[in-house]
């Protein structure tokens, strides 16, 4: 990564920035520090368009909006992966033209999206008004009527838990002349009206009070129930219609929604030519812009700002100095940078570790899944897709790190002889009643398990290792050669010499000494060595003597690699489970359909949640025990001026 | 009380002992999941990432299951003919059973309030899965040593 600043004049701003983002390899860098020097201050100030920045995002939002709309009326089937269509830059070029009527558009479906809205909080208008009258469709009286010359009219609710009977039973008792209705019920409440003498009104309102009457009056409202139930149904019929027709509108539009998206991505490229003058500084004639630029683009960058009368200068970044982060990896490494993001992208004092993780996590993945059947349905599957959608970033890079996971899984089902587990000996046991075995090509994890756990702690030293190995490397690197001679050689030797001193005569006759010695030897070095930081000889042997306690980090960390057996034996057990269920039916028509039912059920689900434990737990023994023994996260990613469209993907014609 | 010097009894006993890890994979998954329907109700395309984080909790059950079928599979109970026991031998088989049955119900409930905050972080961030994912897998090393060591011990003993 390299450092590169120009300084050029106003009046060639623009045209430079733009060339800049159709090469797409520059980062312009925010140059905040430097405003806060006073030195700096003197001749250059903040330049920015926050005003037209904004101007574009009220823009882009409000299109965004109007695309979100048009895909629910977009009848077309969608794909299953969303990929970006493909413009050559003279084409989008020619497409933009079109920008203005698109526009005009832009606020006919704006328009047409607000009117539906108003239609559709009309109708929940209604629709809580039908809801209210709706108790009081069989009241025959209209309902604006509330008194005639002598009577008054009462309209209102009681709770359910009042006792009707008893109501009228008192009002009665009050006087004869008054009439009351229960016009209907439901579990909250009793909807009732009170005929009575107005005079006596008063009187008879207090004991309807005493049952918790509430009046009810529907303002606005003339004539009966029922006949405001009509109208306001026939309304809501016309708003319908009108709602249909608005949608109809809207749906005329989904054949131009590709050109809105190009509007939108025009937006998007115009907004961020602006958004990135916030990063530069400038004096009244001219421009200053600081930044990164990949090694292998200075001579496409050189090219193109000797076009302009421009000073620029492109060096390497100064001693210790923190730089944007780039991953670059051959083909098969490539799709493991994945993993690598997720955790963290590495310091830009560190190491990019993909490169050495992406051999073992590939084997980890195998070894926990280890099964023909899932690894090539998963390797074909990835496969298709990536051959189907022109799929971009971080998708295309996962799909293809589980086709190169889904050929170890296979790999270490050929070894295990896992086909779908224990599927085919299963079957022929069913189908033909024959003892068919598939022979592992290696060993039976389920019935050599120490083997395999043995194996398991061998595959982890070695990954360790090489972790460890990194770390040196990085040491040497920095001129840390003493270093890492004692505080990764001294491990090495210690680590070995235990193994060879506990299993080394098992293997070779006579190692265990070799062990032995190597232990002693490299357990003093590492007592005389580690202190060294320290002062004062006491002080120094204590904490040498300390630091051979580490022995049970790497104990810890390399029984974590058991998981490797644990995780294959899960997916082999539950495998014979399923073969075992899907056998019960026994040798008959129905036995052989349930034997298929159970076996595509079974081997779903093992799959699916046996897939899963391999992605994390290969991704655990990366992020924890591998990382952990030299890896430095934190770093920024590169992120270069460029057209980050959302819908077309620009690529330059070839001259 | 001959019920407890029966071998075969203690197996079976055994066996069901490691089926419980099964509680504690239903507790986890509960308590994650609870969490991952409060950041759908926010942002309901973060369904896929939170599925993901709330299934973690679930393999104890898997391992319980797991050491369960090997126990019933060594004494022959799923063949049919289920072999005589001794009462020391279905002892055996109920010792090997213990340390997938009760780590696995501890570590799954523990499991699933990690993974619970692992969703919460991805509400936030949704970026950061990676971080949450390891999180819930140190919870499961756990159950993952647990499970070998009933594995290797059931593995062992002679019948």
């Amino acid at each position: 990564m390299n450092k590169i600043s120009i300084i050029g004049l106003n009046k060639e701003k623009s045209s430079l920035i733009k060339e800049i983002m159709d090469l797409g390899v520059v980062e312009i860098s925010s140059q905040d520090t430097k405003l806060a020097d006073p030195e700096w201050l003197t001749y250059v100030k903040k330049d920015g368009n926050e005003a037209e920045v904004l101007n574009y995002d009220v823009k882009i939002s409000k299109i965004s909006e109007i695309l979100t709309s048009l895909e629910k009326y977009d009848k077309n089937k969608k794909p299953l992966f969303y990929t970006r269509r493909i413009v050559s830059l003279g084409e989008f070029d020619r497409l933009t033209a079109n920008n203005g009527k698109t526009e005009e558009n832009v606020t006919k479906i704006l328009e047409l999206n607000k009117s539906l809205n108003e239609i559709i909080s009309e109708e929940n208008k209604i629709d809580t008004s039908i809801l209210s009258i709706t108790p009081w469709l069989s009241y025959e009286l209209p309902l604006e009527l509330s008194e005639t010359k002598y009577t008054s009219v009462l309209m209102g609710v009681v709770p359910n838990i009042a006792d009707i009977q008893k109501l009228n039973d008192d009002l009665r008792q009050k006087t004869d002349s008054c009439l009351l209705n229960l016009i209907s019920s439901d579990k909250d409440q009793h909807y009732i009206s009170v005929i009575c003498l107005t005079k006596e009104k008063e009187e008879l309102y207090d004991i309807l009070k005493q049952y918790g009457f509430n009046n009810v009056a529907f303002k606005e409202l003339t004539g009966t129930a029922a006949e405001n139930v009509t109208a306001y149904k026939s309304k809501l019929k016309e708003l319908g219609t009108e709602k249909i027709n608005i949608e109809k509108s809207i749906s005329d539009f989904v054949p131009m929604k590709e050109d809105i998206q190009i509007l939108y991505d025009y937006l998007i490229i115009e907004r961020d030519k602006n958004k990135i003058l916030s990063n530069m500084l400038k004096t009244d004639t001219t421009f200053y812009i600081e930044g990164w630029v990949p090694e292998e683009c200075r001579e496409n960058v050189e090219h193109v700002l000797s076009k302009f009368e421009c000073w620029n200068e492109i060096t390497k970044p100064e001693e210790g100095e923190q730089y944007p982060i780039m991953l670059q990896n051959g083909s098969f490494v490539q799709p493991f940078e994945s993993i690598t993001e997720l955790y963290s992208l590495p310091s830009s004092s560190n190491i990019d570790p993909t490169s050495y993780m992406a051999p073992f996590y590939c084997m980890f993945f195998g070894l926990m899944l280890a099964d023909v059947g899932y690894g090539v349905i998963m390797a074909i599957g990835c496969y298709a897709v990536l051959k189907k959608f022109r799929l971009e970033g971080t998708m295309q890079k996962m799909l293809k790190m589980f086709f190169y996971c889904g050929i170890s899984t296979a790999f270490w089902g050929v070894m295990f002889g896992s086909w779908f587990g224990d599927a085919v000996p299963a079957a022929a046991k069913l189908l033909f009643n024959s003892d068919f075995t598939l022979k592992p090509v290696w060993i039976n994890p389920m019935e050599q398990p120490m083997t395999l756990l043995i194996f398991s702690f061998i595959f982890g030293v070695i990954h360790l290792f090489v972790g460890m190995g990194i770390q040196a490397h990085i040491l040497i690197r920095d001129g840390k050669k003493i270093d890492a001679v004692f505080d990764i050689g001294f491990w090495y030797g210690f680590i070995i010499g235990i193994a060879l001193m506990l299993f080394g005569n098992s293997i070779i006759p006579g190692s265990g000494k070799i062990g032995t010695w190597m232990t002693i030897i490299f357990a003093i070095g590492l007592v005389l060595t580690q202190g060294r930081s320290k002062t004062g000889i006491v002080s120094k042997l204590i904490s040498g003597v300390l630091s051979l306690y580490n022995i049970t980090s790497y104990l810890s960390d390399i029984l974590s690699y058991s998981r490797l057996l644990a995780l294959g034996l899960a997916t082999g057990v539950v495998s014979s489970v399923v073969s075992i269920l899907g056998s019960m039916g026994g040798r008959n028509i129905f036995g052989f359909i349930l034997f298929f039912v159970v076996m595509l059920i079974g081997h779903v689900f093992n799959f699916a949640i046996n897939a899963l434990g391999a992605f994390v737990h290969a991704a655990r023994l990366q992020y924890v025990e591998f990382f952990g023994k030299f890896y430095e996260g934190g770093g920024e990613a590169f992120n270069p001026l460029a057209k980050k469209t959302k819908y077309n993907k620009i690529i330059k014609e070839e001259n | 009380m001959n019920i407890l010097t029966n071998g075969n009894f203690l197996a079976i006993l055994g066996a069901s002992v490691a089926a419980l890890a099964g509680i504690g994979s239903a507790i986890g998954v509960g308590i994650a999941g609870q969490a991952a329907a409060g950041v759908v109700a926010e942002d309901p395309k973060k369904f896929g990432s939170t599925l993901i984080l709330q299934a973690l909790p679930g393999t104890q059950g898997i391992y319980g299951l797991l050491v369960a079928f090997i126990v019933l599979n060594k004494i022959g109970l799923l063949g049919g003919g289920m072999v005589d026991l001794t009462a020391a031998q279905g002892g055996f088989f109920f010792a090997a059973s213990l340390p997938v049955g009760i780590v696995g119900i501890i570590s799954a409930i523990h499991q699933g309030k990690v993974a619970a905050s692992g969703i919460m972080l991805i509400g936030k961030r949704p970026e950061e899965i990676a971080k949450a994912m390891v999180y819930a897998a140190m919870v499961e090393t756990y159950a993952v040593l647990a499970l070998l060591i009933s594995f290797l011990m059931i593995n062992g003993i002679s019948i």
